[in-house]
């Protein structure tokens, strides 16, 4: 009888969601993409702005006998379809963590970004290029520059590559931008509050404040820790922690990542006053 | 509506049932499974956990949601286990600062001691510490995370100022990482980075537990407070004692095969 009644709660969520889905979109222009609806994926439960750790290129390849290289471009192609598919969904925000500042520390480390192999321009997505852009090589500054400057009047989705990234870097720079204002008499030290430093970080300076904080945090290669990525922003953040190498993450684990988002029930840490 | 279209409707329906009844199943052996193992551990028949290795594991961060905060049975006894485990410095958080309300009689050297009785608790040690069973444990809130923070912006900007007044007051602001760990220190927000930290409450988050001292730790998700196993935190720990962090350095080449100037006409 208990599993009569769990089966009967399924199957009306089920209809009422796809009641919801056809409510929803009715006259609205274009329906919700079927693998959301498939999933049982509420399109208006979808979080707004998702980080990712590309986490396992290396481990991709050294599993399949190729080298370290193949692994980065079997990565950038899996990150191209994860843009793609963030973009179709409607996710407004994708933040990327690509290279860190403690991965230098590596032999032979040369940093550069894993762009896309396609134009942002015509579907809508702007790049930000965030991160210690001194630590970059001039070539990687340019390029960054010159995609962000032809990308600026996009607005569909914001696309944020974290390189030569770190939390704790982009939390004293935030200081730092606050004590230029101090010191250009726009501000008083003891004005400095959470919500002045949180509009100074890279990410809000990027895709403004109403989207800076990633809804939902996913790392991939099984690793549970975040590696001193978006350490003020994640307060919120659900983390989700798979074990798939980055290069295999497609769609189908996307949208594994996406339900464990929504079934979760979420507090958003409001204190009481 | 045709009958070829209602046998299909039919058909469709009873499918769908199928495939929530089999999810439903998988979920429930997934339980059974995971509650067996707890037992099994907790009763020391899995010989992999009868032997905790915790010498990697310095400080042991504990992060409850608040409204579970309250149940100071549950905590306690949590803090039983991860002592009779060898667990020797752990850091409580929770937002709102529950944990830290519900020890801070012990803090300030209350003379109640009814209440010290009620939760076991042995002499205080300082302002933000106490010993409990051969351990220490410090409580942290909301406010010693992002309000932690923002007071030693202040800090910084205060006395970066204050010194330039006798200069020129023109040179660019310069702090680093270093002077920010400090100004944390001297607001009593400073503290080490846990290796370990263990999320009990319905969302997978860290609730804003401070951001300065996150950069490598370890994150699990341990459920509901009230559902918490012993053998849930063994497992927790033996899984932690097999990592291994290279904390973003590597013994091999890594750079992606990408060029700027391709990619300058992608966009």
């Amino acid at each position: 009888m208990l599993l009569s009644r769990s089966l009967s709660r399924t199957a009306r969520r089920t209809r009422l969601q796809l009641m919801d889905h056809r409510r929803l979109h009715a006259g609205a222009g274009a329906p919700p993409p079927l693998a959301l609806v498939q999933s049982g994926i509420r399109p208006e439960s979808l979080p707004r702005h998702v980080a990712v750790v590309l986490d396992g290129n290396r481990r991709w390849a050294q599993e399949r006998g190729l080298l370290t290289p193949d692994g980065h471009e079997a990565g950038r192609r899996a990150l191209e379809h994860v843009i793609l598919l963030s973009h179709a969904w409607g996710i407004r925000a994708l933040t990327t963590y690509a290279f860190s500042q403690e991965n230098f520390r590596r032999p032979k480390a040369r940093p550069s970004l894993p762009w896309p192999n396609f134009s942002c321009t015509p579907i809508g997505i702007r790049v930000h290029v965030i991160g210690d852009p001194s630590r970059r090589p001039r070539s990687l500054q340019d390029a960054a520059r010159e995609a962000e400057e032809q990308t600026r009047n996009n607005s569909k989705l914001h696309l944020m590559l974290a390189t030569c990234y770190s939390g704790r870097w982009e939390i004293v720079e935030a200081c730092r931008e606050l004590a230029r204002r101090v010191q250009g008499s726009l501000l008083r030290p003891e004005d400095i509050d959470e919500q002045l430093l949180a509009g100074e970080l890279r990410t809000s300076a990027a895709a403004g404040e109403e989207l800076s904080c990633p809804d939902l945090l996913i790392r991939t290669s099984g690793e549970q820790r975040l590696s001193n990525f978006l350490l003020w922003q994640s307060a919120y953040s659900e983390l989700y922690f798979t074990d798939t190498l980055w290069p295999d993450f497609g769609e189908a684990e996307y949208l594994k990542a996406l339900s464990s988002f929504q079934s979760r029930e979420r507090r958003f840490g409001q204190r009481t006053a | 509506m045709s009958r070829p279209a209602i046998i299909l409707k039919l058909i469709l329906g009873l499918l769908w049932v199928i495939i929530h009844l089999t999810i439903s199943l998988f979920n429930l052996w997934s339980l059974l499974i995971y509650n067996l193992q707890c037992y099994l551990i907790s009763s020391g028949l899995l010989r992999k956990y009868q032997y905790l290795h915790l010498d990697r594991l310095n400080y042991l961060a504990i992060v409850v949601d608040s409204k579970e905060a309250k149940n100071t049975v549950k905590i306690r006894q949590l803090l039983s286990w991860l002592s009779t485990m060898g667990v020797k410095h752990i850091c409580l958080y929770d937002i709102e600062g529950v944990l830290k309300r519900s020890f801070e009689p012990f803090m300030n050297g209350s003379k109640d001691e009814k209440a010290r009785e009620s939760l076991d608790i042995g002499a205080s040690m300082n302002h933000s510490h106490y010993g409990y069973k051969n351990m220490v444990i410090d409580c942290l809130s909301g406010s010693d995370g992002k309000e932690g923070i923002a007071k030693a912006a202040d800090l910084l900007c205060s006395t970066y100022f204050n010194g330039e007044t006798h200069g020129n007051g023109k040179k660019e602001p310069k702090f680093t990482e270093a002077d920010m760990a400090s100004a944390l220190k001297a607001v009593g927000c400073g503290g080490p980075e846990p290796d370990l930290l263990l999320m009990y409450g319905p969302a997978r988050c860290h609730l804003g537990f401070p951001a300065w001292r996150l950069r490598y730790t370890e994150i699990m998700h341990m459920g509901p407070l009230k559902s918490m196993k012993y053998g849930a935190i063994v497992k927790a720990l033996y899984n932690f004692s097999q990592k291994y962090q290279n904390y973003g350095k590597l013994l091999g080449f890594s750079t992606l095969n990408c060029s700027p100037a391709k990619s300058m006409n992608s966009f």
